[in-house]
């Protein structure tokens, strides 16, 4: 595919210059006037009742107010769904990747009032709100460029008197779940996936972020795809669940827990009754991501990436920072370089440009955190301050050294900005300790041994492995994003092999001797 | 005067500064390193797989805690160099001898040793005090700069101020016994300190943020501020240096903010740094400018004109994200730039403004320009200051103190860890094929290196 040859990522916005933060707290106070932001329900849905969203640094402050939807709700969105298949599937590749260009333009032309509807709604501090925008953005551009190199189908051997082609096709109506952290990016994804590859999509968006979920679909819609290609789901668990088990679906694409995940992997695999198809399901699904300390680091380099790898977003992606492996010679350098860094940490709303992290998404969130560090109450920490009284999810940033290996805190996801630090006798047995863990999703190294390098490179341990950098923060096209072990299902998104999940290949031989003669 | 005519003093005085360069008698212009050093230098430029590995070395040494260690990576390093660059396998397979591991890792980290040396005039102050003194005699004042490790902490953060404060008070001491010298200690303005400190904002505390500068307004307030009113109290001057842009915007801020309380309304004699290479600089030398005339103190304010020194992070960090480049892509575009700020910061001081221009480059054509330009406004010769670096600019510095001019050179200070990033900064700019000094390493003819931008 040449798709990686003319692709670029769009750029961020220039927040270090006055004027452009300027611009982005004009573009929020517009929106405030806005709000709340009503979502009507789907045309012939029977929505019961009602799904609000708050900003999490002001839990007061209502954003969107959207149907929940039910599981009839679910099922009717699929039926449309199914209707609309045999239209838009039959359109040429080359429209429906015009379809996904004219989006991206349209997103593009909202870039401000996008990143501040993130910043109130997943209460994202302003320069990953953006970055959320341009992604969702990239990721248009980039499955459109691979749908049309996709179309191409691929080169079979020929023999003569034998004409082989194969082609790829588009499989029915697919069931997007997304998550909350990432609310414009990851439904993006997969959902313009699935649809230039010439298939129908039911999105629901995460309960916590129905608005974001909402600006994506009006910019998909009024690009060109049909109301009916593409039905937005507003809701909760139970159209979730619906959606997952309907014999409609051939495909689900989901990025959220593990346990969801898993739940999906084992709910798609059941046939139901009238089901000619078997389910494929696209899951990514966390981490537990370590980074490697080798003792010639350059801790000047090392800690800021690990800040920011660990605690950007408050630690809520599933590619952040939990664990610190570092060599024995230089944990206590480290450690004590880490300690200071937090306590410099600043937190505060997501809106306030000072702020190095903000809230997490939402009360649960908040409790499920505590309940980690509360169980970790006599181990000694490194915490940063946070606001009190003003009602938001506020979670401190938090580092722990030499927590036991039984702890609770090194076994599992934690979700939050929360940092274990412990030590290794060598890079082999941080690579082992990485091997054990549960999942394989990204993983850093700083080392200035290129024999290093190269050897953690080529053991893959990891889906996403970042060496000297922050380990966050994956660029479409650059970076394809995904991971392993109970970490995902792949393909990478955002990378050359993503689209071959949401089609059927069909190959012809015909036979072209007529009497003998070749023709 | 014309333009032609300021062409032709711009030669002279080029050619003059030439003359004076130590030993120019090698046909081309001799290099401001060693010979032995030349040659590697000319070796590094030649070969950049090499060069980088070397780098990649220099970077490490300090984080190496044994001799095994330093030769693994030596050897890695090389070993990668290896497979583009002939001079990188023969040295690699020197050091794969395991008869010569180790004496091989000794000669090298001496090696690196020796020539971070160069650049840096001792691990402080005191220890520097007799090479500051040495300068002195020879007719050159200095700045010191204390190299650390980045401030990722208060604690570190405060660690730095403190070095700070000792350094003043130790440079404030020591020089009280130097010999007089009317042109480095006065000019049409006044006084000018002996004791001159150049301070990094960024190492005074961890809270600088590109996207919130105000951020550092009160988190390094209270450091800058001591050390402003012991700059007073010394009589020292006190000198703020410009970083990354990320960074420019707090500097600025914090720094005028502070100069313009009452307290410091007759004092300390202090200044900043303009970077040329930006292409918005014109409008920060015209906000400086627009200051300084609301702000008039009692003591001058220093700008001292650099192109800059980190413009390959700008680059690469504009093209990670997307960006306009905020620096010149082209190397003469950024001379001509240089130039055009170099007239203007001699015109405002010609103009009557309490501004000491001060001009810091080792490129014999920016400094011929600066000294004829200021010839042609009829400003005395102590009304301009130039500047250059340790190391890189010694023979440049002689051959401006043999010109008559004054010149100031920059002295880091600092122990072999935080003086390695520094080394490794020096050598790439000076091995880069757009720099001056290579070129001159290179034996360029010196009327093509005065050849107008
Ligand atoms: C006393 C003193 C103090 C200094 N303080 C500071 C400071 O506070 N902050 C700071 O940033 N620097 C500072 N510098 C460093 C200074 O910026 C570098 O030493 C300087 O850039 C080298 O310039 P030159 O005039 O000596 O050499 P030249 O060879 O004439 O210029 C080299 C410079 O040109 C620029 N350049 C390189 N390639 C290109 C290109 N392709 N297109 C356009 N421009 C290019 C770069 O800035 C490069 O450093 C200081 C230097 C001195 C002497």
């Amino acid at each position: 595919m040449s798709t990686e040859s003319t692709f670029r990522n769009e750029p961020a916005l220039e927040f270090r210059r006055e004027s452009v933060r300027a611009q982005a707290l004009r573009a929020l106070a517009e929106l405030r006037t806005k709000l709340p932001l009503r979502i009507g329900p789907a045309s012939g849905a029977s929505a019961s009742g009602e799904l609000l969203s708050y900003n999490p640094a002001n839990p007061a402050e209502l954003i969107a107010v959207a149907p929940d939807g039910s599981a009839a709700d679910a099922r009717a969105a699929l039926v449309r769904a199914d209707a609309a298949f045999a239209s838009w599937s039959a359109l040429d590749a080359g429209t429906r990747a015009a379809t996904l260009q004219r989006a991206a333009g349209l997103l593009r032309e909202r870039r401000l009032e996008l990143a501040a509807l993130e910043v109130l709604e997943a209460g994202k501090p302003w320069p990953e709100a953006d970055a959320d925008v341009c992604e969702a953005i990239d990721f248009l551009e980039y499955y459109a460029l691979g749908a049309l190199a996709l179309d191409q189908g691929r080169l079979l051997p020929q023999l003569p008197g034998e004409r082989n082609t194969l082609r790829y096709y588009a499989r029915g109506p697919h069931a997007v779940i997304a998550p909350w952290n990432f609310p414009m990016a990851i439904p993006a994804g997969m959902v313009s996936a699935a649809l230039v590859t010439g298939n129908t999509v039911v999105f629901k968006p995460a309960e916590q972020t129905p608005a974001c979920g909402h600006a994506l679909v009006q910019a998909l819609h009024s690009a060109g795809v049909p109301e009916d290609a593409l039905v937005l789901l507003t809701g909760a668990d139970e159209p979730a669940r619906e959606l997952v088990a309907h014999p409609l679906v051939h495909g689900i694409a989901f990025t959220g827990s593990c346990a969801a995940g898993q739940h999906i992997i084992h709910a798609a695999a059941q046939a139901q009754p009238g089901q000619r198809h078997v389910k494929r399901v696209i899951a990514e699904m966390g981490g537990k991501n370590c980074i490697i300390v080798d003792a010639d680091a350059d801790l000047d380099d090392a800690v800021p990436a690990i800040i920011k790898s660990a605690f950007g977003f408050a630690g809520q992606k599933c590619s952040a920072a939990a664990r610190v492996l570092v060599c024995e010679q230089i944990a206590d350098a480290l450690n004590e370089r880490l300690a200071g860094a937090i306590q410099a940490l600043r937190v505060g709303p997501a809106e306030d440009f000072a702020c190095d992290l903000a809230t997490v998404i939402d009360a649960e969130a908040l409790a499920r955190i505590n309940a980690f560090l509360d169980g970790a109450e006599h181990e000694p920490r490194v915490q940063a301050e946070v606001p009190v009284g003003t009602g938001g999810h506020y979670v401190p940033p938090t580092l722990f050294v030499d927590l036991p290996p039984s702890s609770r805190i090194v076994r599992e996801e934690v979700f939050g900005p929360v940092l274990s630090s412990e030590r290794v006798a060598s890079v082999d047995e941080a690579v082992r300790i990485v091997q054990e863990g549960d999942f394989g999703l990204t993983g850093g190294l700083f080392s200035r041994s290129p024999q290093t390098i190269e050897h953690v490179s080529r053991l893959g341990i990891v889906g996403n492995l970042y060496v000297n950098r922050e380990i966050t923060g994956a660029m479409v096209g650059r970076h394809p994003f995904g991971g392993g072990r109970l970490s995902g299902t792949g393909p990478k998104a955002g990378g050359p092999d993503y689209l071959l999940t949401f089609v059927e290949a069909r190959s012809v031989s015909e036979n072209t001797v007529r009497h003998g003669l070749v023709i | 005067m014309d333009d032609a005519q300021l062409e032709e003093r711009v030669h002279e005085c080029g050619q003059r500064l030439a003359a004076g360069l130590a030993g120019a008698d090698t046909g081309g212009l001799r290099h401001p390193l060693a010979a032995g050093e030349r040659r590697m230098m000319r070796s590094l430029i030649g070969d950049p797989r090499l060069r980088a590995a070397l780098f990649r070395f220099v970077d490490v040494r300090p984080a190496c805690h044994s001799r095994t260690e330093l030769v693994r990576h030596l050897s890695e390093f090389l070993e990668e160099a290896g497979a583009g660059s002939g001079n990188a396998r023969r040295l690699a397979r020197l050091t794969g001898r395991r008869e010569l591991t180790l004496p091989t890792a000794g000669a090298a980290g001496l090696g690196v040793a020796s020539m971070a040396h160069r650049f840096i005039a001792g691990e402080d102050a005191q220890a520097a005090a007799p090479e500051l003194s040495s300068l002195w005699e020879q007719g050159r004042c200095v700045t010191l700069d204390l190299l650390g490790e980045a401030t990722l902490t208060e604690s570190e953060g405060e660690r730095y101020a403190q070095r700070c404060t000792q350094t003043l008070r130790a440079l404030a001491q020591m020089s009280a016994g130097w010999a007089p010298n009317q042109l480095l200690e006065h000019d049409g303005l006044g006084p000018l300190p002996r004791a001159n400190l150049s301070v990094k904002v960024s190492a005074l505390t961890p809270h600088l943020r590109a996207n919130a500068p105000e951020r550092a307004l009160s988190a390094a307030r209270d450091r800058l501020l001591e050390l402003l009113r012991l700059a007073r109290e010394l009589d020292a001057h006190l000198h703020v240096d410009m970083e990354s842009l990320d960074t420019r915007e707090s500097i600025t801020e914090l720094f005028l903010e502070l100069l313009a309380l009452d307290e410091f309304a007759d004092g300390p004699p202090a200044g900043i740094v303009l970077q040329g290479y930006l292409t918005d600089s014109e409008e920060q030398l015209e906000r400086l400018l627009g200051w300084l005339e609301q702000h008039p103190r009692g003591a001058p304010f220093t700008i001292r004109l650099v192109k800059g020194a980190y413009w390959d992070h700008e680059v690469v960090l504009a093209a990670q994200h997307g960006w306009r480049a905020p620096v010149f892509t082209d190397r003469r575009s950024c001379d001509r730039h240089y130039e055009h700020l170099t007239r203007r910061l001699l015109d405002a001081r010609a103009g009557g403004m309490a501004l000491r221009p001060a001009i810091a480059s080792h490129n014999l054509r920016s400094l011929a320009h600066a000294i004829a330009y200021s010839d042609a406004l009829g400003l005395a010769p102590d009304a301009l200051e130039l500047q250059v670096l340790r190391g890189l600019g010694d023979d440049t510095a002689a051959a401006i103190a043999t010109y008559g001019r004054r010149v100031r050179v920059y002295c880091p200070v600092g122990d072999l860890v935080a003086g390695m990033a520094y080394l490794v900064r020096r050598l790439l700019e000076n091995t880069s094929n757009d720099s001056f000094l290579a070129a001159q390493t290179t034996g360029a003819d010196i009327n093509l290196l005065l050849e107008r931008p």
